[in-house]
């Protein structure tokens, strides 16, 4: 029996548990009805193509057909209705009966404020048949009259901004990096929780007498990353069908090489950041304790999220390039360059080597954490404690948790109902590093205002190394808020 | 055979395990005893690599412990815990495979063990709908449906009702004698001289008493009478060889050399009162570990 076939086992769990709760089928459920929605919704919500316009007074002869004409050319469907007086036909108006009602090829009379595109057929419709109707008087043929009357043709063109690129490329760029970023966040954080309540609820003792802690942490994540996948797979493809069923897509950027990226981008980026949350879920010691393990990491996540718009505005950029090698960011960052056609070949291959350098250079970390913290009982460890104290892997003599039976040496922490909390020096530093820390993030933010000229990226990137680096100490010092106050 | 070595653990400056070295024989119960925070929970953590060991080995079969051999182990740990949303069969039938043996296998076992503890109707509810001892039922099925060669047991009778101590009792004296390797701490000690042919005291993590129960009290140099008298009661003074360590209305106890005669004392008891019934016995367990752990 090897640890893999333990870890398959430990995957199969997972996807069979998970799978199973109504939590999680709702939320399947629930993504693909609301992708469809968004696809489908407004082509069925377009309002009906038929318009009633009304006819009174003198006018030209042609003037019916042409309507119907020039309505058809504008994609609507016009019935024309004569009516005998003018205020029989506003009456008509007025209930609703016509859209408008034009009165001796003057007038166009609405309810209210004009359908745009309906008045543009209908003057045009005029227009044309007085002109006509004039041409005949002053004895021009009618195909002299047509081939003045010719338009030059003139074309629209949305440049967006990259070559070959529309804006519509960008929407559905923004929509992947979006389903990158929720998919890696909740199936990550599913990561941690699921550490936190096996912990919690001691039954990772039972599960470690049998199998190594790295084939328990490795078969979780393995078995929510499948899960995660199999749960994006179904609604891109909700999304793939969705869209052909109402042809209301021709977006040329979702290829089958970008959208085969994507899949790969989110299965690298969900490795990396689930390896990290799986650590963090290790430290806490109840479920309680998951958001504030998971703080940083969270704050990383919506940096490099939020960061990697940079890449969609400006996929050529350095910043963007850089963004998109470096391995915390590149998940996100890495598939909309991709998608945006500003990347050679050979670069996602690179930057997924990169990745996957990171990610080996993690699991080693988290398995070192992990392996430390997930039998340690008591109230929930900074990485600064097993930092210091190698032994923590294990409790002490039987009933007492570790930190109960070892006195440390100097207890820069004092407990109070199972927190821990800082006494007077410790958190005179503690807020002297935050300070420093601030004031850093500031220099670095004017910095980077001045370097890049655009104030939006020094304010991003001040306030992003100000959340990070807060973030890490408090990881490392597992200062949660105020000191706890002692009886 | 399970081996400790000269294992040594330390938590700080706390040493939770001293030295500890003894063996654990197959085929029988062994009693592992000692005060609260002696380190018998360190220990039993220790046989499943859930404590790094400062110094020493846990050897099973001569050979040092690897996680092969661990699917062959089954583990009831003091702060009992299992998955509380899952359901109990396939909760049970996950760990057994665990321990490597095959997914039908195992789910004959679980649903034997199920009929056999009557939670049979239970084995599609969740584990939190079940009560408490039930649920201490299904994590006894937990530790045992790998079908260990070893049974290491942390408090298995705490929380127990007398009936179920009595059928936990029966249960691991039947896996002993199929062979099996059985360890589990308790703080019973008349249930663990009863059940067990062997015992291990341990106190502030070093082992002082280990072995045969029956050799050790054997060995220990007093041996005691328990007497019972009609009557007022006598003067127990000149009882020599014996004395008297514990009198009441109607009994006493008294401590005699191992070397005494045992006929000059019924006498000598017989001169003072009207007696009504006389034994002769070496020490109790309790005896024995009170003066093992005696400061």
């Amino acid at each position: 029996m090897t640890g893999a076939r333990q870890g398959w086992l430990v995957a199969r769990r997972e996807l069979r548990e998970r799978s199973r709760s109504r939590a999680f089928q709702a939320s399947v459920v629930l993504m693909i009805v609301a992708v469809a929605a968004v696809l489908i919704l407004p082509a069925l919500l377009k309002p009906g193509s038929t318009r009633d316009v009304g006819i009174t007074g003198p006018a030209p002869a042609a003037l019916t057909a042409t309507i119907a004409q020039q309505a058809h050319a504008a994609g609507i469907t016009a019935r024309v209705h004569p009516y005998a007086s003018l205020p029989a036909g506003e009456q008509a108006v007025r209930q609703g009966h016509l859209d408008v009602l034009v009165a001796g090829a003057q007038r166009l009379e609405w309810k209210g404020q004009p359908d745009e595109q309906l008045k543009a057929a209908v003057t045009a419709a005029i227009q044309l048949a007085v002109i006509r109707e004039r041409a005949a008087a002053a004895g021009i043929s009618p195909g002299a009259l047509a081939a003045l009357l010719t338009p030059a043709p003139v074309t629209n063109v949305e440049l967006g901004s990259v070559p070959g690129r529309s804006p519509a490329d960008q929407t559905a760029v923004l929509v992947m990096t979006g389903v990158l970023f929720f998919g890696i966040s909740v199936f990550g954080q599913m990561v941690l929780t699921g550490v936190l309540e096996e912990k919690a609820s001691r039954v990772v003792e039972v599960l470690l007498a049998r199998i190594p802690p790295r084939a328990l942490l490795a078969g979780k994540i393995a078995g929510i990353g499948l899960l995660g996948l199999a749960q994006i797979g179904v609604t891109a493809l909700a999304a793939l069908i969705a869209a052909a069923a109402v042809r209301s897509i021709d977006i040329p950027a979702v290829r089958g090489p970008v959208l085969a990226w994507a899949l790969a981008w989110f299965v690298l980026g969900y490795a990396l950041y689930a390896t990290v949350y799986g650590a963090l879920g290790s430290l806490g010691s109840r479920v309680e304790d998951a958001q504030a393990v998971a703080g940083p990491v969270t704050v990383v996540m919506v940096v490099a999220y939020f960061a990697s718009f940079l890449t969609i505005g400006q996929p050529g950029s350095a910043a963007a390039k850089a963004l998109s090698y470096f391995p915390l960011t590149a998940p996100m960052a890495m598939p909309g360059r991709i998608a945006m056609g500003a990347t050679a070949w050979w670069e996602p291959v690179i930057a997924a080597a990169l990745t996957l350098a990171a990610i080996g250079g993690l699991v080693r970390l988290a398995g070192r954490v992990y392996t430390r913290a997930i039998l340690h009982s008591g109230p929930a460890l900074s990485l600064r404690d097993l930092w210091r104290d190698r032994t923590t892997a294990g409790r002490g003599p039987s009933g007492t948790s570790t930190r109960d039976a070892e006195a440390p040496p100097q207890p820069a922490y004092v407990e109070a109902e199972g927190r821990t909390a800082m006494t007077g020096t410790n958190l005179t530093r503690y807020r002297m590093l935050i300070t420093a820390l601030t004031g850093t993030g500031v220099v670095l933010g004017i910095a980077a205002a001045v370097f890049t000229r655009d104030v939006i990226i020094g304010v991003a990137a001040g306030a992003a190394f100000i959340a990070i680096a807060t973030q890490l100490v408090k990881l490392w010092t597992r200062h949660t808020g105020p000191p706890v106050a002692h009886h | 055979m399970l081996g400790f070595d000269g294992v040594t653990k330390r938590f700080g400056l706390v040493t939770a395990l001293d030295g500890c070295t003894f063996a654990v024989r197959p085929g029988r119960l062994t009693g592992f005893l000692g005060p609260n925070g002696a380190g018998k929970t360190t220990a039993m953590r220790a046989v499943f690599g859930l404590v790094e060991l400062d110094e020493g080995t846990v050897r099973w079969r001569g050979a040092p412990i690897g996680p092969a051999d661990r699917t062959r182990f089954g583990y009831m740990p003091e702060e009992r815990g299992l998955y509380p949303r899952m359901r109990v069969r396939d909760q049970l039938v996950y760990l057994g495979q665990l321990c490597g043996r095959g997914q039908a296998d195992v789910a004959r076992s679980v649903d034997a063990w199920l009929e056999r503890v009557g939670l049979a109707g239970r084995a599609c509810d969740r584990l939190d709908a079940l009560s408490h001892g039930n649920q201490q039922r299904v994590q006894l099925i937990a530790a045992l449906v790998g079908e260990p060669d070893l049974l290491v047991l942390d408090e298995p009778f705490s929380g127990l009702d007398p009936i179920a101590m009595g059928a936990m009792g029966d249960l691991l004296a039947g896996l002993a004698a199929g062979g099996a390797t059985v360890l589990f701490s308790s703080h019973q000690l008349d249930l663990v001289q009863d059940l067990c042919q062997d015992v291990v005291i341990i106190e502030q993590g070093r082992i002082v008493l280990a072995g045969e129960l029956a050799e050790l009290r054997a060995k220990v140099a007093d041996r005691f009478v328990a007497i019972r008298y009609r009557g007022p009661a006598p003067d127990w003074s000149r009882l020599a060889p014996a004395t008297v360590i514990q009198a009441g209305e109607g009994q006493a106890r008294l401590r005699v050399g191992r070397e005494a005669d045992v006929a000059a004392v019924l006498a000598a008891v017989r001169d003072r009162a009207d007696l009504v019934s006389f034994s002769y016995q070496p020490p109790t367990l309790s005896e024995l570990f009170r003066q093992a752990v005696a400061p």
